[in-house]
């Protein structure tokens, strides 16, 4: 075949330039669009396909545009998952609670490799799974966004090698200058291994112990009268009768999480056991202890020893000296009591004055308490720091005598009396060192900075009692490049081990093998029996001691007295919120310190007067207080006044803990760019060996106010004993039925206590089968700590609001402790104060839920009055119908969890939110948050659920095992860290139950809150007792009383005491 | 014929002046035609400035949380529904006017009726943006709507009052509505008729739904009239009784009474009069209606003023009463301390709202005084800002200290937002008056039309001539008479 060729037109025949032009075009037809180029695209007439094309590309378009959302943040799962790990279920690791010298043995819950919680080591024989607010909040200090990153030398990163070089030079070139480790109380077995080991390589060196609160008085008062400087155990539930001069050993007095469960020992009354200790308090500010006394008696700060003397004095038989008018009786009638009860009595006090313990322990002596009461087997390791120790080397270091300091655990530029000597004198030490998770007022001084690890990072030992070791292992990989300090002197003096493995050939030799090793580890404690004794009673001091305190009182002036705060402590966590928003139980204030007087002064210099009512609505409502200013020697100070009744007149009380610097974090900032609180530690006095906790105090108006974050503004519940019921002991053992008939006659009309249910409505009554929640609370065992408020916060993700919102009455709290006093505010005497914890209640007759629109509230079939969150839209109306005031509303976007993206900044910006709310918006801080339980966003109502979780996890355990549920399956995360055991709850449908048992064993005690309006609650409440003559207050501030009786135009019910 | 020479010392003429038809219309349209005055773009301003500052306010408050108000955890209602049922009570004045004064027949309604209703409506509107806005979460508002959903059996709970809410304001809203237009179409046909300019035949066409004047129309409306005037009537009573039910339902001291119902519906005729006489007194100035919203009008509901206040009296003794025999130890309180007692901190609130809503409207039991202007106007005020606090005392007072004292909250202030958001439903009020009285007839035009031959100068002239005639040509003439009247309307 030819080439033939094949032509389709005569342009491709003859090659016309047309052609090649046609076929270099790729379409050889015009394209419809142009059309639209001439006329434009809204004018050009759409084909067919136009159509098709524009309709393509704007639904392409708009689905590019709706799936425009907010950024997923996806959560990775392992690709190797470790073994023994189950996403969602939680690890629990037995470890320590440490801050300072204190140790508490605690189990770690960890969800995906996060500790989120801290619960009680129940194998503990001494804290027996109680917990504190600070050991509760511990765990928000793991995630603190202010915690130090990397080491630094000179306020400039660097790396752990360098910085070894550096000290290592440095150490072998201090000559002449002493090598000084300062830290708090070491009671780690371990540890002070490494430390005598550390000291053995520098022959020129020493270890001294500080504590911001030191217990000098009674270590030096121990070491003179039984040869021993230790702190004995005190064993409160073997005392029939205690007498505390000042020591508030619930809530911040040496050990109190073991105090408060052997004193709750002596506190229940039931069925079986009718008769309760008695407990007097002698003091001259209102603490926490003395407002759970049952007979109180207030004397000048400076007398307590005279007290001491008096009391002494009146158990030898011959009567009190030196005191006259109530507080002789009072003495005179607790001596009286201590020798009825020889034997099984105890008295503590709170000085810190050598001499007062030393008379103190005569009177233990004198009543039998040593080897009853007073246990020396196993002494309390948790404070050895001697306050003169450190007033030495702080003249050695002026001096130019200290070459090198090393700071761990101890914050003298803050805690120190005379902290800015010691800061002056820290300039004269060549080498200066701090093992600090934080930029604190002296790691800032420091010239080189080693972060430490978090407790719930490290391994380690604690031995807060002897006989009693806790171990520490670590719950989470080191969030930051952080090394133990311990691992660091280890490096220091040559062993190059490291400390992991260091600590655990300490335990393996001593314990014998790896598999006792890691029992210990499993169960957290190692107990053995206390090998410590005493010496004989030496009372040569005694009569020198009295002699000294008798000089020491002050008959006139203020006198200012200096305290810790259950929720901040000495200060250490000053930078957690949750400790920061814990209200105080007495003044119920948050995030500040203030200035407590009586309403003596404040009647006097502020023209605030308690008793009467105009005046006193005039001080609650307001949020403005006015502020004081405080003298001593130089140092002033101006804080804002909380007036409370209680207070001896002529006694000022300041917390520590607050006025940080700003480097500790961003929760101890107050919004004006001050800090919140002020610093007392200046205000402390040093008498010469140790330091005193009351001085003379200058006072006068510094007219002008200051906000205050007050969460409860009234003090007197009025008489309402529906409200709180309270009787004496002697009118219960009178008439054990007392309570009782008062409910039956309070509910007569409404078809009394049997057919209350029932009669009580026109609407039907339902049976509740199956599981029925129930909560019982005994107030005789609810001393106001506030450990179940702030592990509420943490099991259920309750949000920190921050000061100005708590000012605003915009607190979370979803369980609250309510406190209110009776008697007469101008005689601090006949003042009695009780604690309630509230929570919601769960009514069966909810008045919340039928109010709401949208049904958001509604009932479980098993009692639980729940929230639907997704469905709530923020009416409010439930919360303004509960009667119990109990639920709490999403003011702001306190979570970062709104639908709005995060707005806050400009609210703070404004001032009219607070930082810390970002603060707990970090990413880093979220890592506590409980993944059970939804995180709440703005606009919702939200309220105590009864830890619905756990309900559920407990359900699901008891039906995987087949078997009923039981007790043991469940604790609320308020239940579980009460370490008085005030809180109990179960299943009320099973007589077998706790809660079943509790209600039935203690029917004359039970009561409900304002139970006459058929609300029909699952928390009950046990009325308190009290070992007290009198008969009250009936509830109210007295001149309350009258002043309402003349307004009603009727004398009030309930019997006035007249003074 | 004497005795049909009847002229009533006690009820004299409604409309003053001897008025035509056509000069009735003149009268009442010539505002629509002519330029806004100066003095309206003033006030149209200051109420439109008002409505921005409503709007940034909730647009602060919706953007940051209802933070942004002072409400707390104890007071968790304050000004928002304090003012949601502030401006409900208004509405009831409308109404009252509109439906129960023409059932009854009460030739005096036709001056005041049209700008009664539209105070109705547009307070009704105002009150509506409370209860949506106070919520945490108002893009979740349809919530309360009983719609069928895909949330699985979720519906609404028709246990809450706040649900009652939902239905009753609805309801109110949009009968009152109706009733308010149906009433404006002939009029809007009439201001139709007389445009010049295209637009304006336009839209007052479409607005008058192409009404001609027939008969077969008036027919249907009178009749349409009626019907919604029977519907609105029990509203008039249901719907304040229900917003008093958000409170007599619930648990708190104060709140639960079971007095609220009539008290509230008493209330809030009371507080809706005064607001009408507000308005009206400043309207016939503006707009020169002397002659149709006359004293007699001003006079016969300060009437209503001093007997629905004096009803308020008596109840607020009932309620202090029952809660002294009652002896339920918190409602003796909340009465006792937290308002009777001058020196608690609200104390002084509920002796304000006393001074204002008891005390002062008894000035009106005097002929001189109800007649007079300045003195009305002044009242009228007064009665609001008592009914307002009667709102406040109601509901701040009962929660703020209530059954544990642990709760009893801080001073309740508001902030500037809270103030915002009422100020700017003042905004919104005003902003529609103002339009409305530019844009629609303020009075009646064909109802007073109707009245015209039964009242006033004209209607005397006419009687006399019918005096002078003899039974049979009066028999005869009436029915003439009556025949003529049929097609005077436009």
């Amino acid at each position: 075949m030819a080439k033939k060729k094949y032509w389709q037109s005569f342009g491709e025949l003859n090659h016309s330039e047309a052609y090649e032009k046609s076929i270099a075009n790729e379409f050889k037809e015009e394209l419809p669009f142009e059309s639209a180029d001439k006329k434009g695209l809204i004018n050009a007439p759409a084909s067919r396909r136009d159509f098709l094309k524009y309709l393509g590309f704007s639904t392409a378009a708009a689905i590019a545009a709706a799936s425009c959302e907010t950024p997923v943040r996806k959560a990775i799962p392992y690709v190797n998952k470790p073994q023994d790990m189950v996403p969602g279920v939680a690890d629990y690791y037995a470890t320590t609670y440490v801050s300072g010298g204190e140790a508490i043995p605690v189990v770690a819950k960890v969800r995906d490799g996060r500790p989120i919680k801290l619960e009680g080591n129940t194998l503990s024989t001494y804290t027996k799974g109680g917990t504190t607010a600070r050991l509760q909040a511990s765990v928000l200090d793991l995630y603190d966004t202010a915690r130090l990153r990397h080491p630094m030398a000179n306020n400039s990163a660097t790396s752990y090698e360098a910085i070894d070089r550096q000290i290592n030079s440095a150490l072998s070139a201090l000559g002449n200058g002493q090598l000084v480790l300062l830290t708090s109380t070491i009671n780690s077995p371990s540890t002070k291994q490494v430390i005598a080991d550390f000291l053995a390589k520098y022959p020129n060196s020493k270890h001294v112990q500080f504590d911001a609160v030191s217990y000098s008085g009674m270590l030096l008062a121990n070491e003179a009268t039984y040869g021993i400087r230790a702190i004995p155990t005190y064993q409160f539930e073997n005392a029939n009768v205690i007498v505390s001069l000042g020591a508030d050993f619930l809530c911040t007095w040496l050990s109190p999480v073991e105090f408060q469960h052997g004193y709750t020992a002596g506190r229940k009354v039931n069925k079986t056991r009718t008769d309760m200790s008695k407990h007097y308090q002698f003091e001259s500010m209102l603490t926490t202890t003395g407002a759970n006394a049952d007979e109180r008696y207030t004397h000048r700060p400076s007398e307590t020893g005279i007290v001491a003397a008096a009391l002494l004095s009146a158990i030898n038989g011959q009567g009190a000296t030196g005191v006259t008018g109530k507080l002789k009786t009072g003495i005179e009638k607790a001596a009286k009591d201590l020798v009825a009860n020889k034997g099984k009595a105890l008295v503590v006090a709170n000085s810190n004055n050598t001499q007062v313990q030393i008379i103190v322990n005569a009177i233990n002596e004198a009543i039998g308490a040593n080897g009853t009461t007073i246990n020396w087997a196993s002494t309390n390791q948790q404070f050895q720091g001697i306050d003169s120790d450190m007033a030495t080397l702080v003249q050695d270091m002026e001096a130019g005598r200290v070459g090198a300091l090393l700071i761990y655990g101890a914050n003298p530029a803050y805690e120190y009396f005379d902290a800015e000597r010691f800061k002056k004198s820290l300039k004269a030490v060549k080498l200066t060192v701090s093992f600090n998770d934080r930029k604190d007022e002296t790691t800032q001084l420091c010239k080189y900075i080693l972060p430490a690890p978090h407790f719930l990072e490290s391994w380690g030992d604690a031995e807060p009692k002897s006989g009693h070791i806790s171990m520490i292992q670590p719950t989470i990989n080191p969030l930051f490049d952080t090394r133990p300090f311990q691992e660091s002197l280890m490096k220091w003096s040559g062993n190059n081990t490291g400390w992991d493995a260091y600590f655990k050939e300490y335990w393996v030799n001593k314990l014998g093998s790896n598999d006792t090793f890691n029992k210990a580890l499993q169960d957290g404690v190692i107990e053995t029996p206390g090998t410590a004794t005493a010496g004989a009673f030496n009372g040569a001091n005694v009569a020198s001691a009295i002699t000294a305190v008798s000089g020491l009182r002050k008959n006139s002036g203020y006198e200012l007295v200096i305290y810790q705060k259950v929720g901040l402590g000495d200060g250490k966590q000053a930078n957690n919120p949750w400790l920061l928003e814990l209200p105080d139980p007495i003044t119920r204030v948050s995030w500040d310190n203030y200035a407590v007087i009586s309403p003596q002064l404040a009647k006097k210099d502020f023209n605030i007067d308690l008793g009467n009512p105009k005046s006193a609505d005039e001080y609650e409502v307001n949020v403005m207080k006015p502020v004081i200013r405080l003298k001593v020697r130089n140092t002033t100070v101006e804080l804002p006044v909380i007036v409370v009744p209680g207070m001896q007149a002529d006694t000022i009380a300041v917390a520590i803990g607050y006025g940080r610097s700003k480097e500790v974090g961003r929760a101890v900032g107050a919004a004006d760019g001050g800090t919140l609180g002020q610093n007392a530690y200046p205000l402390l006095a040093y008498n010469g060996t140790t330091i005193d906790w009351h001085t003379p105090v200058e006072v006068s108006n510094a007219g002008r106010k200051y906000k205050v974050a007050t969460s409860q503004t009234h003090n007197s519940y009025e008489g309402r004993h529906e409200v709180v019921r309270e009787v004496t002991l002697a009118e219960y053992k009178k008439d054990p039925e007392i309570i009782y008939k008062e409910r039956a006659k309070e509910l007569e009309m409404f078809g009394g206590l049997e057919n209350f249910a029932k009669d009580g409505t026109h609407y039907p009554v339902y049976d509740r089968p199956g599981i029925k929640w129930g909560m019982n609370i005994d107030l005789n065992a609810c001393y106001g700590c506030g450990a179940c408020v702030v592990a509420c916060h943490i099991e259920n993700n309750v949000p920190i609001v921050g000061k100005h919102e708590v000012a605003r009455f915009h607190d979370m709290h979803w369980l609250r402790i309510d406190r209110y006093f009776s008697g007469n505010p101008n005689d601090p005497e006949s003042i009695q104060t009780v604690f309630q914890p509230m929570l919601c209640q769960h009514c069966d007759n909810a008045p919340c839920e039928n109010v709401c629109p949208v049904a958001a509230t509604h009932h479980s079939s098993e009692g639980i009055n729940m929230m639907a969150y997704n469905r709530c839209i923020g009416t409010r109306y439930c919360a303004n119908n509960c009667p119990y005031k109990v639920r709490r509303f999403n003011w702001a976007d306190y979570t970062g969890a709104d639908s709005f993206g995060n707005n806050q900044q400009p609210l703070v910006d404004e001032g009219n939110l607070d930082d810390v709310v970002l603060m707990m918006n970090d990413d880093l801080t979220r890592m506590v948050l409980n993944p059970d339980v939804t995180v709440r966003s703005r606009g919702v109502m939200e309220k105590c659920t009864f830890c619905v979780q756990r309900c559920q996890d407990a359900k699901l355990k008891a039906k995987r095992e087949d078997r009923p549920m039981v007790d043991s399956d469940i604790k609320t995360a308020c239940q579980q860290a009460c370490a008085a055991g005030a809180i109990v709850f179960g299943n009320a449908n099973d007589p077998k139950s706790e809660v079943s048992g509790v209600r039935s064993e203690n029917k004359n005690r039970l009561y409900y809150v304002i139970e006459q309006i058929h609300t029909m609650p699952n928390v009950s409440y046990l009325a308190k007792v009290r070992n007290s003559d009198d008969n009250g207050f009936g509830g109210r501030l007295t001149e309350h009383v009258e002043a309402a009786a003349e307004a009603h135009g009727q004398t009030s019910g309930h019997s006035v005491e007249s003074h | 014929m004497a005795v049909l020479k009847y002229e009533s010392q006690v009820r004299p003429p409604l409309v003053d002046n001897a008025k035509d038809y056509h000069q009735v219309t003149e009268d009442i349209v010539r505002p629509i035609e002519a330029a806004p005055s100066r003095l309206w773009w003033i006030g149209f301003l200051i109420s439109v400035g008002l409505l921005l500052f409503g709007v940034y306010s909730i647009y602060r408050e919706v953007t940051y949380g209802v933070g942004q108000w002072n409400l707390n955890k104890t007071i968790g209602w304050g000004w928002d529904i304090t003012n949601f049922v502030w401006w409900v009570g208004i509405g009831h004045a409308g109404t009252l006017i509109s439906a129960i004064l023409l059932l009854f027949r009460q030739g005096w309604r036709t001056g005041v009726n049209r700008a009664a209703e539209a105070m109705t409506i547009f307070a009704v509107i105002c009150a509506g943006q409370f209860p949506i806005w106070h919520m945490g979460r108002v893009w979740m508002a349809f919530f309360v709507l009983p719609y069928a959903n895909t949330r699985g059996p979720l519906w609404v709970n028709f246990n809450s009052p706040l649900l009652w809410d939902v239905f009753a304001i609805s309801t109110y809203f949009t009968v009152s509505l109706l009733f308010w237009y149906s009433g404006l179409i002939p009029d809007l046909a009439t201001v139709r008729d007389r445009a010049r300019l295209k637009w304006r035949k336009f839209m007052y066409g479409l607005l008058s739904f192409g009404w001609t004047g027939s008969t077969k129309h008036w027919q249907r409306h009178e009749s349409l009239s009626l019907v919604l005037a029977g519907l609105s009537t029990p509203l008039v009573l249901s719907v304040h009784t229900v917003v008093s039910f958000d409170f007599a339902t619930s648990v708190v001291p104060g709140w639960h009474t079971t007095i609220f119902p009539p008290y509230f519906v008493a209330g809030a005729i009371f507080s809706g009069f005064a607001m009408v006489q507000t308005l009206l007194v400043v309207t016939r100035k503006v707009l020169n209606l002397q002659e149709y919203i006359t004293l007699e009008h001003i006079e016969v509901m300060n009437k209503v003023i001093v007997l629905t206040g004096s009803i308020v009296g008596i109840a607020y003794l009932t309620e202090l009463f029952i809660s002294w025999y009652g002896q339920n130890p918190y409602e003796g309180w909340a009465f006792a301390q937290n308002r009777l007692n001058l020196f608690s901190p609200y104390g002084w609130s509920y002796w304000l709202m006393m001074a204002c809503n008891v005390i002062s409207p008894q000035i009106f039991w005097f002929r001189k005084l109800r007649r007079n202007l300045v003195v009305t106007f002044f009242m009228s005020v007064i009665v609001n800002i008592g009914m307002w606090f009667e709102r406040f005392v109601i509901i701040v007072t009962s929660i703020y200290r209530d059954y544990l004292p642990s709760s009893w909250s801080t001073y309740y202030t508001p902030t500037i937002w809270e103030v915002g958001f009422y100020l700017g439903t003042f905004g919104l009020f005003f902003t529609c008056y103002f339009l409305f009285s530019k844009f629609f007839p303020v009075i009646a035009v064909a109802e007073i039309k109707h009245i015209l031959k039964k009242s006033g100068e004209s209607y005397k002239k006419n009687m006399t001539e019918i005096e002078k005639l003899d039974a049979e040509t009066f028999y005869h003439d009436t029915h003439k008479h009556h025949h003529d009247s049929s097609e005077v309307h436009h």
